[in-house]
């Protein structure tokens, strides 16, 4: 694949909530984002069309529902937040769509289904839905199916809850398409899809006195092929590949990924920066990419001791550390996403910039989603950062970034050169210009 | 010096996200808190460093190696039933009040804890308070963090029972996710000094490096040693813990001048000389110690 060249923002949608996670379904054919006031949204593309060619591709939304709902823990007097921290899609096996969405503490099974057809002419009661005398009906007749309205029903299949401890970050579903992980700070549990009240712990850091603890778990995702390979990453930068026949518990890992640290590069941050904030397998499940504060690091899953590829994502903020640090934004927690062939990496920076790397031709791009810049069919321009010395015109330099307008969570199209970015409270979809 | 500054402007500001964590919705993130409490720590080090390089000329040589070591060894902590005894003195600071010295002290607070809880967190706030920067005060400040414990942690935690009372001051204090509490008063609990450096550094001569960080580690909610199916993440002692860092930190403020007062943590008595012989006579009763065990 050569350089992606983007078309525009397809369609801009405006949450008042912040948009937490975005997740393409398997055929691409559905986009979820869930936001920090617990709901998801839902679109759908559009088909495409001989009256509309220009249309093709366009995604509108197809449901709304709230998940998750604030809750308070009376026990510890704790509130528990209603931000959906992930969603991840299962794979379609028939009309209905079925979707995991996730909080701090409750992971919900919602399926989505679409009803265009309501049976009329009961016996029973009548077309307003009031009760008909039964011996006043003379005659027996069977219901039809009249077409409808198109409504999409959003119901919760499955609850499974009160089996994290610590805050949820990540869940996954495995390739046997039967089973689920969910991680914590501290405890990986496997879960069945039907069964809601037991779940299986297989990964337990958590040491017997607290003072000891140095690490937490920060992402956790099953291999795309083999149902009984998962990783885990850590906010020490390391990464455990477990394998579930060893043992029931995978404390021990079978595989420890980790670089060593550069020790000219050590400040106050060194551990806040080098602590994993997403991990993720490419499709072909041989290799693995990891996201730091500052960079994005592509790992064979043969080979431990280093990444096989690193890209810096925002190098120029290194020196500003402390004052991310007093702003918080040290803490950001990126995402990053592999294309359908896994030959480009997407993750997103600050001032609403978000960066693509090719990894074939090593050419990286940074581009921004913003209102002001993408109209509708129009050509995303590529931005540059002024590192140092004279700011060539339209670069930015550093001190203006704006810290708050940050791109957390971007989602890639399986398939196509398709790709979704949440910039705070929007959403923007971008697509590859059609030659 | 320039970077002094720096790390001390570091560690105010780490102490003040450690603060507001309480009151932000969700509940404490342990993550967050860890990596604060990473940066508490680094900074400390930093903080401290030239400052027992010139005081504590004897021990210095040793010190620097086992900090070196201690740095990556944070994981290697000895559990908390070999370092049971409490040898520190004043030296250590508030830390050490939670750490009562010897056996009487920790009676006192055994006693203290079994007392009950009728009001813990009032109770608490007040020694704390005024306590936090005197070395006399520390016991008042660990009796009332005791007291406090008692009712954070509903029984007694982990394997010590020897310790209990400490070992229930520091599960109480801990439980806050973050606060490295080096330098808290928290009582980093059994294990004498891990806030304070010099008598880190002073253990870990003697005790190899197994000490790990000298600084606390994230304390998670309480109650994890024994109830493991209602574990929380409780948080009630995390405003004594903030009361003891806010008195310390202005403390500390008002005798940035003198140099053996430029402690992070409540710092206790003066001089670095008293510092140090202080730690000196620490040595003897934790060398005792460690043959015990």
């Amino acid at each position: 694949m050569g350089m992606c060249v983007l078309d525009s923002a397809e369609s801009v949608f405006c949450r008042a909530d912040i948009i937490s996670t975005v997740e393409f379904n398997y055929s691409g054919e559905l986009l979820a984002t869930g936001d920090k006031g617990g709901r998801v949204v839902i679109f759908q593309r559009e088909q495409e069309s001989k009256n509309r060619p220009l249309s093709r591709g366009e995604y509108n939304v197809y449901s709304t529902f709230q998940s998750h709902e604030p809750e308070f823990d009376y026990l510890k007097s704790l509130e528990i937040e209603e931000k959906i921290n992930k969603i991840r899609w299962l794979p379609q096996q028939n009309a209905a769509h079925f979707l995991l969405s996730t909080n701090d503490k409750t992971i919900k099974l919602w399926k989505i289904s679409e009803r265009d057809k309501r049976a009329e002419g009961y016996n029973l009661k009548d077309e307003d839905g009031r009760l008909r005398d039964p011996f006043r009906i003379t005659t027996l007749r069977v219901p039809v199916l009249m077409p409808m309205d198109l409504m999409v029903e959003a119901s919760p299949r499955r609850i499974f809850a009160n089996a994290h401890t610590y805050h949820i970050n990540s869940i996954s579903v495995n390739s046997d398409h039967e089973t689920y992980l969910s991680a914590d700070d501290l405890r990986i549990n496997l879960w069945h899809l039907e069964i809601t009240d037991r779940s299986f712990n297989i990964v337990d850091i958590k040491p017997a006195n607290m003072e000891e603890l140095t690490e937490v778990i920060t992402a956790a995702e099953c291999h795309p092929h083999q149902c009984n390979v998962f990783v885990y990453s850590s906010s020490k930068g390391t990464i455990r590949l477990c394998d579930m026949r060893a043992a029931a518990l995978c404390d021990r890992h079978s595989k420890f990924f980790e670089e060593p640290e550069d020790p000219s590069s050590r400040s106050f941050f060194s551990e806040i920066i080098s602590s994993i904030s997403d991990v993720k397998f490419s499709h072909s499940g041989r290799y693995m990419m990891t996201r730091d504060y500052l960079s994005v690091k592509v790992w064979d899953l043969n080979m431990e001791n280093r990444p096989v590829e690193t890209y810096q994502v925002h190098e120029y903020l290194r020196s500003k550390l402390c004052s991310l640090y007093e702003n918080d934004c040290i803490f950001d927690k990126f995402e990053c996403c592999w294309n359908g062939s896994d030959s480009a990496i997407m993750t997103g920076s600050y001032n609403n910039f978000f960066r693509m790397f090719d990894r074939n031709t090593r050419r990286d791009i940074t581009l921004e989603a913003s209102r002001e810049n993408s109209k509708p069919r129009a050509m995303l321009k590529p931005r540059k950062v002024c590192t140092g010395g004279k700011r060539k015109k339209d670069e930015i330099s550093v001190d203006s970034l704006d810290f708050n307008k940050k791109i957390l969570h971007t989602a890639w199209h399986p398939k196509e050169n398709v790709i979704a970015v949440a910039a705070t409270n929007n959403l923007y979809i971008f697509q590859d210009k059609i030659n | 010096m320039e970077y002094k500054v720096e790390a001390h402007r570091i560690m105010s500001i780490s102490l003040g996200k450690i603060y507001n964590s309480r009151v932000q919705r969700g509940g404490i993130k342990l993550h967050k808190n860890l990596l604060v409490s990473l940066v508490l720590r680094s900074a400390r080090q930093v903080y401290l460093s030239d400052y027992y390089g010139g005081v504590c000329l004897n021990a210095q040589h040793v010190e620097a190696k086992e900090w070196e070591l201690m740095d990556g060894d944070q994981e290697k902590l000895i559990p908390a039933s070999e370092e049971s005894l409490p040898s520190t003195t004043a030296c250590d600071q508030t830390e050490a009040a939670e750490v009562p010295e010897a056996p009487q002290p920790e009676e006192t607070d055994s006693s203290l804890a079994v007392e009950g809880p009728e009001d813990p967190c009032e109770a608490v706030e007040g020694p704390e308070d005024t306590s936090s920067t005197e070395p006399q005060a520390e016991q008042e400040s660990s009796s009332s963090v005791d007291s406090t414990c008692d009712v954070s942690v509903p029984s007694p935690v982990v394997s010590e029972p020897q310790c209990e009372a400490k070992q229930a001051t520091v599960s109480s204090l801990d439980c806050e996710t973050d606060a490295n509490l080096a330098m808290s008063a928290e009582g980093n609990s059994h294990q004498p000094p891990k806030a304070h450096s010099c008598s880190n550094r002073k253990r870990s001569a003697e005790k190899k490096a197994s000490h790990g960080s000298p600084v606390k580690r994230t304390k998670v909610t309480s109650s994890n040693a024994d109830e493991e199916e209602a574990e929380e993440m409780d948080t009630s002692n995390v405003s004594n813990l903030i009361t003891i860092f806010g008195s310390s930190f202005s403390g500390l403020l008002s005798k940035d001048n003198s140099e053996p007062e430029a402690e992070t943590d409540e710092s206790d008595s003066g001089s670095g000389q008293i510092c140090c012989d202080q730690m000196l006579k620490n040595l003897n009763p934790w060398n005792t110690a460690i043959v015990a065990f």
